[in-house]
């Protein structure tokens, strides 16, 4: 073979470039991912993730079975908390055999580091398993462009960036990788594959609540099919096999339990798993009985079981055998259920719908490209495309009703962004041979719609298994990938050009090395067809490239010119997506908020690290057991950083208690004091902005507080008192005296105007202070330099048993001490 | 809270006042005043006017309940939320007045209702300065008197303004069940009947008429793409928060985009939709129609054609993205 170029053939060049360009995109998923650390430092952020960090120093330091068997008692104090059953413990324990793994070839890795670096090397694992997808459902420039996309659409990186130590982080690579192993064992009826699909939902299961997605879509899918008409023994054998062993699999993460068994989340699977096998049994029918009354039979078969399938599970949920919808669950379908029922749902910000700004923010044009990509899919319409179709519709109505859900949308715009993106490239990129396109066209024509095409597709796939339905030129790809590698270099295909003139024939699932040679010398022209035309006609693939075209003669710069232009216009396309991502990534997605930067006129950062402060000083100067009251905000923090008990935290599992704290904190002086003596806390600690203009502060907070409070003490608390007369929520002065006796309004002002002067104002509500503050129950323990965190000692009784404003009355105001 | 509790306080001071005034009129014939003015109206709710009010609902020494609305229905007011409530707190009392066919119930809670237009001085006597309000006046002796019967107010929140919510938590305060009767609504139920039979017959119409085998792919992708186009374009926000359609200027002109990133206004999923729509389209057509085309000149045309009607969509875009946020900085073209 002439054409070799280092040695290697055609087929090995791609393969190399392919892998060449997924650890590319590797490397940019992981760097864009990579800003908080190098702006702060390797430092876990926000809230969840220090809970996720805690449990994993727990399960590195104490083994799996003690793990297993956790009872923390120093969470939601005095219940306590079963952390081994109440836990997705999927990323704990892959960080911990990750950490382990490293230590075993003597490589000392803090487990921190392991954390903080997880999400980020699991992007890349998603980009492989996005490339392995599109691959998968069209080809390997499709599979490219989504692994490039992807790797840097801000909708996921908003939940993986360094330090961001999150279910999320490993779910969607588990996501997106079962779907993949779930279309592949549908498309082979590969017991094998139906098998690992169900190894890596276990995994899923294991990992994040979000895997009931997996566990409706896939039924879905596989109804769907059937209602199409599109039974066949492949499906049955997956889908059987995922099911079983999934389900099986699932029920042993102790969280999860025997819920498979009565929730209505999983009923569907269940159903569909019956309905296959009456339809196997039907297809076994089919044999025996005349073709026509066969389909009359399976058609009023399959609607009746629908109709009574659907009847008896709204009945079982009614009567209560099975359990209804969690209310999380069903907020989503119910879009005004979570509004009024479960404030403590609707407090979390990332549970509102979503407004299109968002959408455009976190996937910019990739959005407009995914009813493209339906569109193609709509085109081609074999078992994956049915199942692309299906994602987009569910994770589109998902991402509409709960901002978060967006994660779960971006892997499928991905994908169909990049078959769109890979169709354009396809038409435009091919410059080799100008009427090829003309040929292209006419055998797209005579196909006349995806029909006929999969159809034959179809027969093909029983006949001959060797052949790949999902096969394109490799040589296409060759050119394609070049364009978007090179984005950067800005050296386009150029080299490639040359690899693309000698790559073709299928590539795909399939072992190259059983192509025929010949095919190798096949022109560009006819493998850009369907498989069926190249099934069908064998013969056109042996036609010579048109010899008469000179490379550069002006008719041909003509006949180049508007695909030069569409070309260069979807580079830049390209390229803004990209300034776009990180544009985007670095300004919304970098922050850990356990550390918080601020700019100061002349430039120059100033970092600003309350939080740390405060917990740390609670670590050395607290007693081991002491309680410590806050916010549920804060209680995976202080659990994970100062290592005190707390009474409330981020697992928001009772709403009673919360509202408990809401109650304490919401109260008069004398009220709180009572209620925390009750509780045995030691310390009180708020988070308040006011200093430097911190609004994600507790007063700012605190409406929700007292909503949540109200709940659940209707007659203590009530949302209107904390108005003004003028049905203002106000502080200072013009606050109402609900608001300015309450306890977190006392605590986050006390001796405030000592520093601000008496004409001061909140710099967060830009309000006026109150005059004077007293507190005659608490004690300020400890402030941080910049006011933002607040902790407060619950005074002892006093020996006397006199109360504490008696004394403070008795012995006159203190001298003000200065803080600093 | 802190108005109403001064308000009620109010209301404690007058009626103590009254009583020395008017003395006091038996329990039962005032129970009976009440009750033959709550059976002038339709809905059971008695029509109160300073007079009654004054002489049956503030007694200290009475053996049923009162719940009051304290409102200001008429159109001068512009009283929105006076309507919901009202129309809530008339589906209760219609509600109890079923539910109260035994004498004892019936005697037991009386709606009432006293309009800013019947009692203005009251209203200003007792310092009332938000309406609407619930007040209840529970019993104070015979068998269903209260612990506490001073007079308490029924905060109005979203649950407890809609007739279910108010039925549920007068209900809880009474400790007895109480169930709203809520109208149905035959014309909306009408709407949806005809709408559900118009589409089946159109389903059977595109059954019989139209060959599915060529049509009905086309027509499952039209479905899916507009419904991922509203949903990524923010519908399930407009359903969910009701932002008007349009927004305004303080002259009065229409504005299409909310200023800001976190809100919309409904025309703009519309337009957003669209914009998507043209950009998916442009796509489709460099993909699907270009190549089709014999003429090379004609396919160069359309081809640009295209390429710019997607570079305008998408910077039309853009533009107003930059406008929603401000400091977003690529822009294409448009500024």
């Amino acid at each position: 073979m002439a054409n070799k170029v280092l040695g290697l053939t055609a087929v090995d060049q791609t393969s190399l470039l392919r892998i060449a360009i997924l650890g590319l995109i590797s490397i940019v998923a992981i760097g864009s991912r990579l800003y908080s650390v190098i702006r702060f430092e390797s430092v876990i952020h926000e809230f969840d993730p220090w809970f996720n960090y805690r449990t994993t120093r727990y399960l590195v330091n104490n083994g799996f079975d003690k793990f297993w068997n956790w009872f923390d008692e120093t969470a939601w104090y005095p219940l306590g908390r079963v952390v081994g059953g109440t836990v997705y413990p999927g990323i704990m324990v892959t960080s911990a055999t990750i950490y382990n793994a490293l230590h075993m070839l003597n490589i000392p890795v803090d487990v921190r580091n392991v954390c903080v670096f997880l999400a980020p090397v699991f992007s890349a694992f998603t980009a492989i398993a996005t490339y392995k997808l599109g691959k998968e459902v069209k080809n390997a420039t499709a599979g490219l462009l989504a692994a490039a996309f992807i790797g840097v659409a801000p909708g996921y990186i908003s939940r993986s960036v360094a330090g961001s130590y999150d279910n999320e982080g490993i779910a969607i690579f588990l996501l997106v990788f079962t779907f993949f192993l779930w279309l592949r064992s549908v498309r082979l009826g590969s017991a094998m594959y139906g098998a690992l699909t169900a190894v890596f939902y276990f995994y899923m299961v294991s990992a994040w609540g979000g895997y009931v997605f997996i566990i409706n879509l896939i039924p879905l899918h596989v109804f769907a099919l059937l209602v199409m008409g599109r039974y066949s023994n492949r499906l049955y054998v997956a889908y059987s096999t995922f099911y079983v062993i999934g389900t099986l699999a699932s029920m042993q993460i102790p969280f999860v339990g025997f819920q498979p068994t009565f929730t209505s989340e999983h009923m569907a699977a269940l159903g569909t798993f019956g309905l296959l096998q009456l339809v196997a049994f039907a297809n076994f029918v089919r044999t025996l009985l005349p073709d026509q009354h066969f389909q009359i039979l399976l058609r009023g078969a399959v609607f009746s079981l629908f109709v009574v399938g659907v009847g008896g599970l709204v009945l079982l949920t009614m009567t209560g055998v099975i359990a209804p919808w969690t209310g999380r669950f069903y907020s989503l379908w119910d879009t005004g259920y979570a509004k009024i029922h479960i404030p403590i749902i609707a407090s979390v910000s990332e549970h509102q719908p979503t407004a299109w700004p968002n959408f455009f923010f976190d996937l910019n044009m990739l959005i407009w490209l995914l009813p493209a990509g339906i569109y193609f899919s709509f085109r081609e319409l074999t078992d994956n495309h049915v199942f692309l179709i299906l994602y987009s519709i569910f994770a589109a109505y998902f991402a509409g009703v709960m901002v978060r859900l967006i994660l779960t949308l971006t892997p499928i715009v991905c994908v169909m962004a990049g078959i769109s993106m890979a169709n354009i490239f396809e038409t435009f990129l091919n410059v080799r041979n100008l009427p090829a396109v003309e040929t292209d066209a006419s055998t797209d024509t005579t196909g006349s719609g995806a029909a006929a095409i999969s159809v034959s597709v179809a027969e093909a796939k029983e006949k001959k298994k060797t052949v790949d339905t999902q096969s394109t030129s490799s040589g296409l790809s060759a050119h394609t990938e070049a364009g978007s590698g090179s984005k950067k270099s800005g050296k386009k295909a150029k080299g490639s050009n040359k690899t693309a003139s000698k790559a073709s024939g299928t590539t795909g699932s399939k072992d190259a090395a059983n192509e025929d040679a010949s095919t190798l010398d096949a022109p560009l022209t006819a493998v850009t067809t369907s498989a069926a035309a190249a099934v069908r006609k064998p013969a056109s693939k042996n036609q010579p490239p048109n010899p008469a075209m000179p490379a550069f003669s002006p008719k041909r710069l003509y006949a180049l010119f508007p695909k030069i232009v569409v070309m260069a216009n979807f580079l830049y396309f390209l390229c803004m997506f990209q300034w776009h991502c990180s544009w985007v990534t670095s300004s919304a997605y970098s922050s850990p908020s356990v550390v918080l930067a601020s700019r100061s006129p002349d430039g120059s950062t100033h970092i600003i690290d309350d939080f740390r402060e405060a917990y740390y000083w609670l670590r050395k100067n607290t007693k081991p057991d002491a309680k410590v009251l806050s916010w549920w905000d804060y209680g995976y923090q202080l659990a994970g950083m100062a290592d005190r008990v707390t009474l409330v935290d981020n697992n928001t599992w009772n709403n009673t208690h919360i509202a408990t704290v809401g109650k304490i904190l919401a109260s008069d002086e004398n009220t709180a004091y009572e209620l925390a003596r009750r509780h045995d806390v030691d310390y009180v600690l708020v988070v308040f902005g006011g200093m430097i203009g911190y609004s994600g502060d507790d007063i700012n907070k605190f409406l929700w507080m007292i909503r949540i409070a109200q709940g659940v003490y209707p007659d203590d608390v009530k949302e209107s008192d904390f108005f003004n007369s003028q049905g203002q929520y106000a502080i200072g002065e013009s606050a109402s005296k609900t608001m300015l006796n309450s306890l977190m309004h006392k605590l986050c002002y006390y001796r405030f105007n000592e520093v601000m002067g008496p004409q001061a104002f909140d710099r967060v509500r830009k309000q006026k202070l109150p005059s004077s503050v007293t507190l005659d129950n608490f004690e300020e323990a400890y402030t941080t330099e910049n006011w933002m965190v607040r902790i407060y000692k619950v005074k002892d009784l006093d020996n006397l048993g006199r109360s504490h404003r008696a004394v403070s009355v008795l012995e006159g105001p203190k001298t003000s001490r200065t803080m600093f | 809270m802190r108005i109403l509790g001064h308000a009620l306080h109010r209301i404690l001071q007058l009626s103590l006042l009254l009583l020395l005034l008017v003395g006091h009129s038996s329990s039962a014939q005032s129970l009976k005043q009440l009750q033959t003015q709550a059976n002038k109206d339709r809905d059971g709710v008695a029509r109160l006017d300073p007079d009654l009010f004054m002489k049956h609902v503030i007694t200290e020494h009475k053996d049923y309940s009162v719940v009051v609305q304290l409102t200001a229905l008429s159109p001068v007011y512009k009283c929105d939320a006076c309507k919901t409530v009202d129309k809530a707190f008339r589906a209760v009392s219609r509600g109890w007045k079923k539910q109260s066919s035994s004498k004892d119930a019936a005697q037991r809670i009386v709606f009432g209702t006293l309009d800013m237009d019947d009692g203005e001085e009251l209203f200003r006597q007792m310092s009332i300065e938000g309406v609407p309000q619930l007040v209840i006046f529970p019993a104070s002796k015979g068998p269903h008197a209260f612990e506490n019967p001073s007079p308490r107010g029924l905060t109005l929140g979203a649950k407890t303004s809609s007739p279910e919510g108010m039925a549920s938590r007068l209900g809880e305060l009474f400790g007895i069940e109480i169930k709203a009767d809520v109208p149905v609504n035959y014309s909306k139920h009408l709407m949806n009947i005809a709408t559900v039979a118009a589409g089946l017959y159109a389903v059977f119409l595109v059954y019989k008429y139209v060959d599915l085998r060529s049509l009905g792919r086309n027509i499952w992708a039209i479905c899916t793409i507009l419904f991922v186009l509203l949903m990524t374009s923010g519908f399930m926000w407009n359903r969910i928060n009701e932002p008007p359609y349009v927004g305004q200027t303080r002259s009065g002109d229409p504005v299409l985009f909310a200023p800001t990133n976190s809100q919309q206004y409904g025309i703009e999923t519309q337009i957003v939709a669209a914009t998507y729509a043209v950009c998916a389209l442009c796509i489709v057509a460099l993909v699907r129609h270009v190549p089709r085309i014999q003429n090379s000149d004609q396919r160069t045309f359309v081809t640009f054609m295209f390429t710019v009607a997607l570079i305008l969509t998408f910077s039309y875009l853009n533009s107003v993205f930059r406008m929603k946020m401000p400091g977003y900085p690529f822009k294409l073209l448009l500024p």
